[in-house]
């Protein structure tokens, strides 16, 4: 019976394994032909401006001290009134700013670069395409 | 009567995994892969020594789902899929279990990307109830002659 389980569970995995090779090669594909949405940078673009980025980390207090981009700074909708003060302070306005958020469909960036744009009347800010996710290669 | 709920059983559990497994594919409210978001989800439990791994789980994880639920049905793969599941099961409860006493403010992640964080003890029991439901339906394919006879 061991057998009969562990011979069908091993068909079943190598199933499931078939689909999931293909859906991982197609979204690497569709990943690198994925257009850029307006004031958005893709990852290899902000890494070649080096230090004339400022990355703004739009994710929560926990994961920006967890792990970031270094040199960050943490702005989020959260904490905006508390955060925006010292980021003021720290960000050098020679500096582009390029915000983001964990990846996939987080909406945080968009939203604190959208807010920087309207409330702090700083141009030309931007929003890191894949977010997070992407700066560790995900 | 036994038959019936075990038939129910399997299309409810066949039910779960599909849709959890589906929605961690594709995001059908951006109409594009869901494996970003789910990537972030398993992430997001700091089980895995590596986001390598994450991502490689939030490809093939959705999938083994999707795969093993549908197998439920197929005669000769069902205690291969029920072991799948179970195995499944078992290690949702486990990370939610751990996500809940370590204390994270995380969301779920099991159906997808959600944005509230997840209410734990809520999760516990639906995955207990979950992995309750799997095992009968092992326990039902385990004791289950074999389709095909031993050769002589």
């Amino acid at each position: 019976m061991i057998a009969r389980a562990a011979r069908q569970l091993a068909l079943v995995l190598a199933l499931a394994l078939v689909p999931a090779v293909v859906s991982g090669a197609w979204q690497l594909a569709w990943k690198k032909a994925e257009p850029l949405a307006a004031g958005e940078v893709r990852l290899a673009t902000a890494r070649e401006w080096g230090a004339r980025v400022q990355w703004v980390d739009a994710r929560s207090r926990a994961k920006f001290e967890r792990t970031r981009i270094p040199g960050a700074l943490l702005l989020n909708e959260d904490e905006w009134d508390k955060l925006v003060g010292p980021f003021l302070d720290a960000w050098d306005a020679d500096k582009t700013l390029v915000v983001y958020c964990d990846g996939g469909s987080c909406e945080a960036s968009h939203q604190v670069a959208a807010r920087l744009r309207k409330d702090l009347m700083i141009g030309g800010v931007l929003v890191l395409k894949g977010g997070f996710a992407e700066w560790q290669g995900l | 009567m036994a038959g019936l709920v075990i038939a129910g059983l399997r299309l409810a559990v066949a039910g779960v995994f599909l849709y959890a497994g589906t929605l961690k594919i594709w995001d059908f409210t951006h109409l594009r892969s869901a494996t970003p978001d789910f990537t972030i989800a398993i992430q997001n439990f700091r089980l895995l020594p590596s986001p390598d791994l994450a991502l490689l789980l939030a490809v093939y994880l959705p999938w083994l789902e999707v795969t093993a639920a549908s197998a439920l049905f197929i005669r000769r793969l069902a205690l291969g899929a029920a072991t799948a599941l179970l195995g499944l099961s078992a290690v949702f409860l486990g990370a939610v279990g751990s996500a809940w006493w370590r204390g994270l403010d995380i969301a779920c992640g099991c159906f997808g990307k959600e944005n509230a964080p997840a209410d734990f003890r809520f999760l516990l029991l639906r995955n207990t109830a979950l992995l309750a439901a799997v095992t009968v339906l092992f326990l039902h394919e385990w004791r289950r002659p074999s389709p095909t006879p031993p050769h002589p």
